[in-house]
């Protein structure tokens, strides 16, 4: 229960920069939604842990809920990682082709 | 153009198959670049060097020469001055394009050599191999030579279909009409690999022709072999 609370309250005081970013107009109302949901996810989880080790035990998975959470969590991640390299990756092709440009300009 | 970069017309590389432009990507290479573009220079009817965005003297010394010069205001990679510098040279009426090295591993003997097929009519895209002659790969370092080349070679192989004797040649030519169908992407090491893989794909008459390379340094090494076939496994992706 003290590490669901402490848990909780770490999400709070993620959740606050978010929140104070969309207050400066720093990030969008989409981005903002998007890390609500995901945190608000996070705290779901967290509070539901009892169910999820019983859902996790019927699925067939010998580790504890918080274990399954973890290893999803590393896969978003590495999704995560893979989407920003493809936008990374698009970003430098933008770049090059200004680079470009400006060098065959009045050429 | 730019006065500077003017350069006379009727110099050799024009006389008989078309004009020859050359293009030479050039990073932070002011103690080879002055040479380089001498030697170059008198061989084709256009030399065309892409300072990708050097740091040092470059780019001073390529305009002393009366070469034509375009700038990468940043570094993008050699792939990526091949390409800016393979443009210019369609847009200037170019009918055969080489790319060539600024470091000074090729020999400027071999330029006309490797232009000969396409003034021929014997190909449309022409490979300098370091492996058609084994006198020539003699010289390559040795894990170089019986460990990395290989690789790249099977690499090839396995995800291009590709069969020609060297897998890293950045010595080329091609014809105009080849320039224009192909269309490599990769701004840094890998479009090697890629030009191989879209002259296949366009179907190009191709000839290799033995080159002779003398090693400054190792050159790519395993690690930048590695990072090539990131670089392509992304771009499929991507793509």
């Amino acid at each position: 229960m003290l590490q669901q609370t402490i848990a909780l309250i770490i999400i709070a005081s993620i959740l606050a920069r978010p929140y104070w970013q969309k207050q400066k107009n720093y990030i969008g109302m989409n981005e903002f939604i998007f890390w609500l949901v995901f945190w608000l996810l996070a705290a779901v989880l967290i509070m539901a842990l009892k169910f999820l080790d019983k859902l996790v035990a019927g699925l067939g998975f010998s580790g504890s809920g918080i274990e399954v959470l973890l290893y999803l969590s590393v896969a978003v991640l590495f999704y995560f990682v893979f989407r920003l390299r493809l936008k990374l990756e698009k970003i430098e092709k933008d770049i090059t082709k200004v680079v470009q440009n400006i060098a065959l300009k009045d050429k | 153009m730019s006065a500077k970069g003017a350069v006379p017309a009727g110099r050799q590389g024009s006389a008989s198959g078309g004009k020859v432009f050359c293009v030479i990507p050039a990073f932070n290479e002011e103690k080879n670049i002055e040479i380089i573009v001498s030697q170059v220079r008198p061989l084709v009817y256009r030399l065309v060097v892409v300072d990708d965005g050097s740091t040092d003297k470059t780019a001073d010394f390529a305009e002393e020469e009366g070469v034509i010069l375009l700038k990468h205001i940043i570094n993008r990679g050699q792939g990526a001055a091949l390409r800016t510098g393979t443009e210019y040279c369609l847009n200037r009426g170019a009918d055969i394009i080489i790319h060539f090295d600024a470091d000074g591993q090729f020999l400027t003997r071999d330029i006309e050599r490797i232009a000969a097929p396409i003034k021929n009519g014997e190909a449309q895209v022409v490979f300098g191999s370091r492996f058609l002659n084994s006198e020539h790969s003699a010289e390559m370092p040795f894990f170089k030579k019986y460990f990395i080349m290989p690789l790249a070679k099977a690499a090839n192989k396995v995800f291009f279909n590709i069969n020609l004797t060297d897998p890293q040649s950045g010595f080329r030519a091609m014809s105009a009409e080849a320039a224009r169908k192909i269309s490599w992407r990769q701004d840094r090491m890998a479009h090697c690999s890629e030009i191989m893989f879209e002259v296949k794909k366009n179907n190009f008459k191709v000839k290799e022709i033995p080159i002779r390379v003398i090693y400054h340094n190792f050159g790519q090494s395993f690690s930048g072999g590695l990072k090539i076939l990131k670089e392509l496994f992304i771009a499929m992706l991507v793509n």
